[in-house]
């Protein structure tokens, strides 16, 4: 048992843990028990969130719900540069509202693109497979104030070896995929506390 | 006051591109060899060359002068580009060759905020597409044109003003022929003053009724029915460049100055366009063309250029551009929205169309798409790219993987086992597909969750046809 689990079975104790009174609410992700880890109770609205996985498709699987439910809007979900063509028919599935979602090739111009989508106001969510280009930190902050600009959900999939660079994203999760989930580790989150690993089992 | 009239003095020189501002001397006869020259550019000026003199004259004092003949289908067709472009003010736009309009705008002055306003916005607008312009507001159309042509421009508040401002032109500004101008000067009526104290009927016994009749339509005593101009269906603008421009980069503002002019046919006619088709011409090789699509039709000149801008950052040039061709076809009625009452409660935010039309004028037409899930068994005939926004006809199947590979990867056997960086674990559902043999596409095959030793879940399946081997098919995400 870790001691973060011995912590939080007491809730007599007081932590100093000052929440700011003003911590925007998330879109919901879908899993519980990341929602109760995130300050945001959900990913961070109008920011960016970097997910660093080893496999270069990233976990779609993670943020899926979450891009369910901003279907229902009438903004476009933007996905700049998946390696694959997402299978349509496992999306619509899912509750996906495909007359939202735009798939973009922007092959050297993902930052542009992803920049272009977050400011426009357009669209409610962002997602980029960047693992295959070098994000300097410029084009992070970028994403960023786009991502606040647009009131946008920024998602940006890149390699694990970026867990040790500094971003200017609200939220870093580190994923691994285990035999029936997924290892999800926050390693930055604004406002909030870090180092937490969470097992969750597939959606 | 009631007729604008736009007289463009230099609308001879400046069909020719560059030819204004050029260090050369230049000037422009109906005749390289005796009509005497019709306009000259302030190089020319600067070395005694005046308009009325002749060519021999003209070349005595600047032995480098290039003297232009006349274009008069050029003249013509910029003054029918600038009547579309008119329109905006009013429907009753007037050509009034070789170098002049009328616009009728009686029903427009309270829109545009009074006569002066109305008469600084046409100034402006004409000025900022590159015509130098006199532009008059007489209560006659004849009054209001004549009086641009003298280069008298400003507001001819009524009647009587508008006698005493014609009163003072010389006779010469009278549209005679020689032997009518010859008898006044032999009369000794220089000035219109001279020829309004003099009773009607007898100019009339003298000169002719032509006159009287003229002389009259300038005043409002007889009528002075203008046909309107109609505009063409579709727009066809060209723009000869004043010298050739090597980088795609500098011909946005070139293209501006048609942009404009589009726009402003287009406003005229309430309507907007979704392509625009264009074209640059090279010195030596075939033209570029390419065509800047919209998902609305549109008539906004920023968006235009913006997505101008995109496109041509992606452009390589052949070679220097000499000239630009922009045309627009498909002109389409563009009727205003309804307005809401309440605007602020309206929560139907539409989703941005020119976002996808930036991104696909840099990125390119094909990389901005839909995906579509379709009604099939198979796989690959179960999806489809399509236009953003287009409806799916298929729920889909939530047994799916979320990534599909565009060919389906043949893995390796080891022992009997499918093989992917390691065994996998087939796990125990198995489902069979087999159909398509009507169309092309038949398959057999055998669809297995795979698990890797990491954690990682496939789609993987086992033909049933041929070598009967293994192939992954989708990555559950």
């Amino acid at each position: 048992m870790s001691l973060e689990q011995l912590l939080a079975g007491r809730p007599d104790l007081w932590r100093g843990r000052a929440t700011p009174a003003a911590v925007p609410a998330g879109v919901p992700t879908g899993y519980p028990a990341l929602d109760a880890a995130l300050s945001w109770g959900g990913w961070p609205p109008a920011s960016l969130t970097e997910i660093l996985d080893a496999r270069p498709e990233g976990t779609l699987g993670l943020v899926l719900p979450a891009l369910v439910r901003l279907s229902q809007g009438p903004r476009w979900l933007l996905l700049v540069d998946p390696p694959l063509p997402p299978f349509a028919p496992a999306l619509a599935a899912r509750g996906l509202d495909l007359t939202r979602l735009v798939v973009v090739a922007a092959g050297g111009d993902a930052a542009w693109a992803a920049e272009q989508g977050l400011r426009s106001g357009a669209c409610s969510a962002v997602v980029i497979w960047g693992a295959g280009a070098a994000w300097r930190l410029v084009a992070l902050r970028r994403l960023q104030i786009a991502a606040q600009t647009g009131g946008a959900l920024a998602l940006l999939f890149r390699g694990e070896a970026q867990a040790r660079n500094p971003s200017p994203a609200a939220l870093r999760l580190w994923v691994r995929p285990l035999a029936a989930g997924l290892e999800v580790e926050v390693i930055k989150q604004r406002g909030g506390r870090l180092g937490r690993s969470l097992r969750l089992p597939w959606a | 006051m009631h007729w604008l009239a736009i007289h463009l003095p230099k609308l001879p020189l400046e069909v020719y591109p560059g030819a204004l501002a050029s260090s050369l001397p230049l000037a422009v006869g109906l005749d390289p060899g005796g009509e005497p020259i019709l306009l000259c550019n302030a190089s020319a000026q600067g070395r005694g060359v005046r308009p009325g003199l002749a060519a021999g004259a003209a070349r005595a004092l600047a032995a480098d002068l290039r003297i232009l003949l006349r274009r008069p289908e050029a003249e013509r067709a910029a003054l029918e580009r600038l009547a579309a472009w008119c329109i905006r003010f009013t429907p009753q736009v007037s050509l009034a060759p070789p170098a002049g309009l009328v616009l009728d705008v009686a029903a427009s002055l309270r829109l545009f905020g009074g006569g002066e306003a109305i008469r600084a916005a046409v100034e402006t607008g004409v000025m900022g597409l590159g015509y130098g312009c006199t532009c008059c507001l007489a209560p006659t159309a004849g009054g209001a044109l004549i009086l641009a042509e003298q280069g008298q421009g400003g507001v001819i508040a009524g009647r009587a003003a508008l006698r005493s401002a014609l009163a003072a032109l010389p006779v010469s500004a009278l549209d005679l022929d020689r032997r009518g101008r010859d008898d006044l000067a032999a009369m000794g009526l220089r000035r219109l003053a001279d020829l309004l104290r003099l009773p009607r009927a007898g100019l009339a016994a003298r000169l002719g009724p032509g006159l009287v009749r003229q002389l009259g339509r300038l005043l409002g005593d007889e009528p002075d029915p203008r046909p309107a101009f109609a505009p063409p269906d579709g727009y066809a603008g060209q723009l000869e460049l004043p010298a050739e421009v090597p980088d795609a980069g500098g011909l946005v503002f070139a293209c501006r100055r048609l942009v404009e002019e589009l726009c402003g046919y287009l406003l005229g006619r309430q309507a907007g366009v979704q392509r625009l088709e264009w074209r640059l011409s090279h010195a030596d090789l075939p033209d570029t063309a390419f065509v800047l699509g919209a998902s609305t039709p549109g008539r906004d000149p920023a968006v235009w250029l913006a997505l101008l801008r995109e496109r041509l950052g992606r452009l390589t040039l052949p070679a220097p551009v000499r000239a630009l061709t922009l045309m627009a076809r498909d002109v389409r009625p563009l009727l205003p929205g309804p307005l809401d009452l309440l605007p602020e409660l309206a929560q139907t935010i539409a989703p941005d169309s020119g976002l996808l039309d930036r991104l696909r004028a840099r990125l390119g037409e094909g990389a901005v798409r839909g995906l579509q899930a379709l009604p099939d068994h198979r796989p690959e005939r179960a999806w489809r790219w399509c236009l953003p926004g287009e409806a799916g006809l298929w729920q889909g199947r939530a047994d799916r993987p979320l990534w599909l590979l565009p060919e389906p990867r043949p893995l390796d056997v080891r022992g009997q086992r499918p093989w992917y960086g390691g065994p996998l674990d087939l796990g125990t559902e198995r489902e069979r597909i087999e159909t398509g043999w009507w169309d092309g596409l038949e398959v057999a095959r055998d669809y297995f969750v795979a698990t890797t030793d990491g954690g990682a879940r496939l789609w993987i399946y086992r033909d049933r046809h041929g070598r009967r081997g293994w192939f992954l098919h989708g990555v559950f995400g």
